[in-house]
């Protein structure tokens, strides 16, 4: 893995013209547009494994790649498809999907309907996280964005009604609907934590240590629907929004035993996802602030098919500033903090991940960039099934509180 | 003293005129299929921004750019109320998401004034002083 990880990233640097990623072609009438892109991401931490990646020794382990094919079949209607890869760590393993692959019907300005998945609209950059090339950072706020679990939130099979309403002297509205099946994400951060992780109760509460108890997940998804409230206000360069999902996720399997298998099976009583955000930008400066709360209420079976309740209050957010300081060079700096239980002591470490995070964005050209970020991270232990890059089994000797990291990611776009 | 005075004053007014006339650099453009004739600077940025699928109640508005250039910073700075850098993130977070398209990007007037002629639905903009034969020229309210 490591050795292809090198031979790729050597490739994408040396071999641009290889990657001359857009272009158009005819296909009879049709215009057919293709674009694509492509990351290559080196992190060094000081202490802790991150993200499943073994960061401590520093880590090549995070490549992703993609590319669409769009075309406008009448004045209205437009197809359009993307496919997806990627590895992080022990995340992803090179499976390819389809990131998003829907028809889009677009009436008038204030309404239009897509079908089939689609990705989802939840706070400012849900649907665009992968897509680091459109912003500052090497990593987008952990808080909020978590790499690991992406495809918990990414995206819907389903439909979506959206559209734009102006209002005189007060700006205009853009909002989305949606509703669908979250797809059954196998690769992601979550059930790799199910599985190789199990919870203990202890004193005040519960705990995670490795695995003890050998999982198979077979099923991770469910129904989920939702929407997003945008107002572009009057004020230029400022927009506000929320946005709300509500997600029932069952997830099944076995527990692989001494007696053979018994069946595992977590439902989500209640799973509800609220986000509050605000971005301003003017000329060369732009100011982000982001609000999540994840209540996930879930009961589970353990292996003597006892039903164990979890009930979990996140509340997550972060706040950001950028600014271009020059044609090709642009820095910024972001304080993202998650706390996991929102009704115990926020400054347990177990139950906080506080990341200040510096970086500066160099675009080689207009279609090349490179970025370098440094993460002071504290409380860098969390005993939640969230997750969010902290894992017990890659970090054998225990997690350290507190963690410094640097993230190199170069990237290619068109 | 009279002269001096006299050629105050004029210096002056000078000034006032040119104050307050300041046309604007560029001319806005649009295939003949397009059918309005004047719009207002939120409608330019309806369909620049792919927030409006058309111009007043005509079919898909086909928006072109150009690479750059002072015609092209007039009209971010007119119009748009971007920057060059952050018109085109915001363009790929449509076309990597599936929500948009990127739109075409030409080098100069007369490969725009070109596109706009031949292309139904398209709108442009170009220097005000570049003759655009087959387009039209808008009026923007």
């Amino acid at each position: 893995m490591k050795a292809k990880n090198i031979v790729l990233a050597a490739a994408l640097s040396m071999s641009p013209g290889l990657l001359y990623a857009q272009f158009d072609f005819h296909l009879g009438e049709q215009d057919i547009h293709i674009h694509s892109f492509a990351s290559q991401g080196f992190l060094y931490s000081n202490t802790n494994n991150y993200l499943t990646m073994k960061t401590s020794e520093g880590s090549p382990a995070m490549t992703d790649f993609g590319f669409n094919a769009s075309t406008q079949i009448t004045d209205k209607f437009r197809v359009g498809a993307q496919f997806y890869d990627r590895n992080i760590g022990l995340l992803g393993n090179w499976r390819p999907e389809v990131d998003w692959a829907f028809g889009d019907y677009w009436f008038s300005r204030y309404i239009g309907v897509r079908g089939g998945k689609v990705k989802t609209v939840l706070g400012l950059f849900n649907d665009t996280q992968d897509m680091e090339f459109l912003y500052t950072w090497a990593l987008m706020p952990q808080s909020v964005y978590p790499i690991d679990v992406r495809g918990d939130t990414i995206a819907h099979i389903g439909g979506d009604l959206y559209g734009n309403i102006p209002i005189r002297k007060m700006g205009n509205f853009s909002y989305t609907l949606y509703g669908g099946l979250r797809p059954n994400d196998a690769q992601g951060g979550y059930l790799y934590g199910l599985v190789s992780q199990t919870r203990i109760v202890v004193p005040g509460g519960f705990t995670y240590i490795p695995a003890t108890t050998v999982k198979i997940i077979n099923y991770y998804g469910g129904p989920v629907y939702g929407a997003d409230l945008r107002w572009n206000t009057p004020v230029h360069g400022l927009v506000v929004g929320a946005s709300y999902m509500k997600a029932d996720i069952t997830t099944t399997g076995n527990y692989k035993t001494a007696g053979g298998l018994v069946p595992y099976k977590m439902v989500t009583l209640c799973d509800p996802t609220t986000a509050f955000y605000v971005d301003y930008s003017a000329g060369r400066l732009r100011l982000t602030g982001e609000y999540r709360r994840e209540i996930k209420n879930s009961v589970f079976d353990n292996p003597a098919r006892v039903l164990v309740s979890g009930n979990e209050d996140a509340r997550s957010g972060y706040v950001a500033a950028s600014y271009r300081l020059f044609k090709r060079l642009e820095v910024g700096t972001y304080h993202s903090r998650f706390i996991a239980a929102w009704g115990l002591y926020h400054g347990d470490p177990t139950n906080h991940i506080f990341d200040q995070a510096v970086t500066a964005r160099v675009d080689i050209s207009p279609n090349v960039d490179f970025k370098v970020e440094g993460h002071f991270i504290d409380g860098a232990m969390v005993n939640t099934v969230l997750d969010r890059g902290f894992y017990m089994a890659p970090n054998a000797g225990g997690l350290k509180p507190t963690m410094n990291m640097l993230v190199m990611r170069l990237s290619f776009h068109m | 003293m009279k002269t001096i005075y006299l050629l105050l004053v004029c210096a002056m007014l000078g000034l006032v005129v040119a104050a307050t006339a300041s046309p604007s650099a560029l001319k806005l453009i649009a295939n003949e299929s397009v059918t309005a004739s004047a719009v207002s600077v939120a409608e330019v940025q309806d369909a620049f921004l792919q927030t409006a699928p058309n111009l007043g109640s005509g079919g898909r508005v086909v928006p072109v750019l150009e690479k750059g250039g002072p015609t092209h910073e007039a009209f971010l700075k007119e119009y748009l109320k971007k920057t060059d850098v952050a018109l085109l993130t915001y363009y790929r977070s449509l076309v990597f998401t599936g929500k948009g398209v990127m739109p075409k990007i030409l080098d100069n007037d007369e490969e725009v004034v070109a596109f706009v002629a031949k292309t139904k639905g398209a709108v442009g903009y170009v220097s005000a002083g570049t003759p655009s034969p087959g387009t039209k020229t808008l009026q923007v309210k």
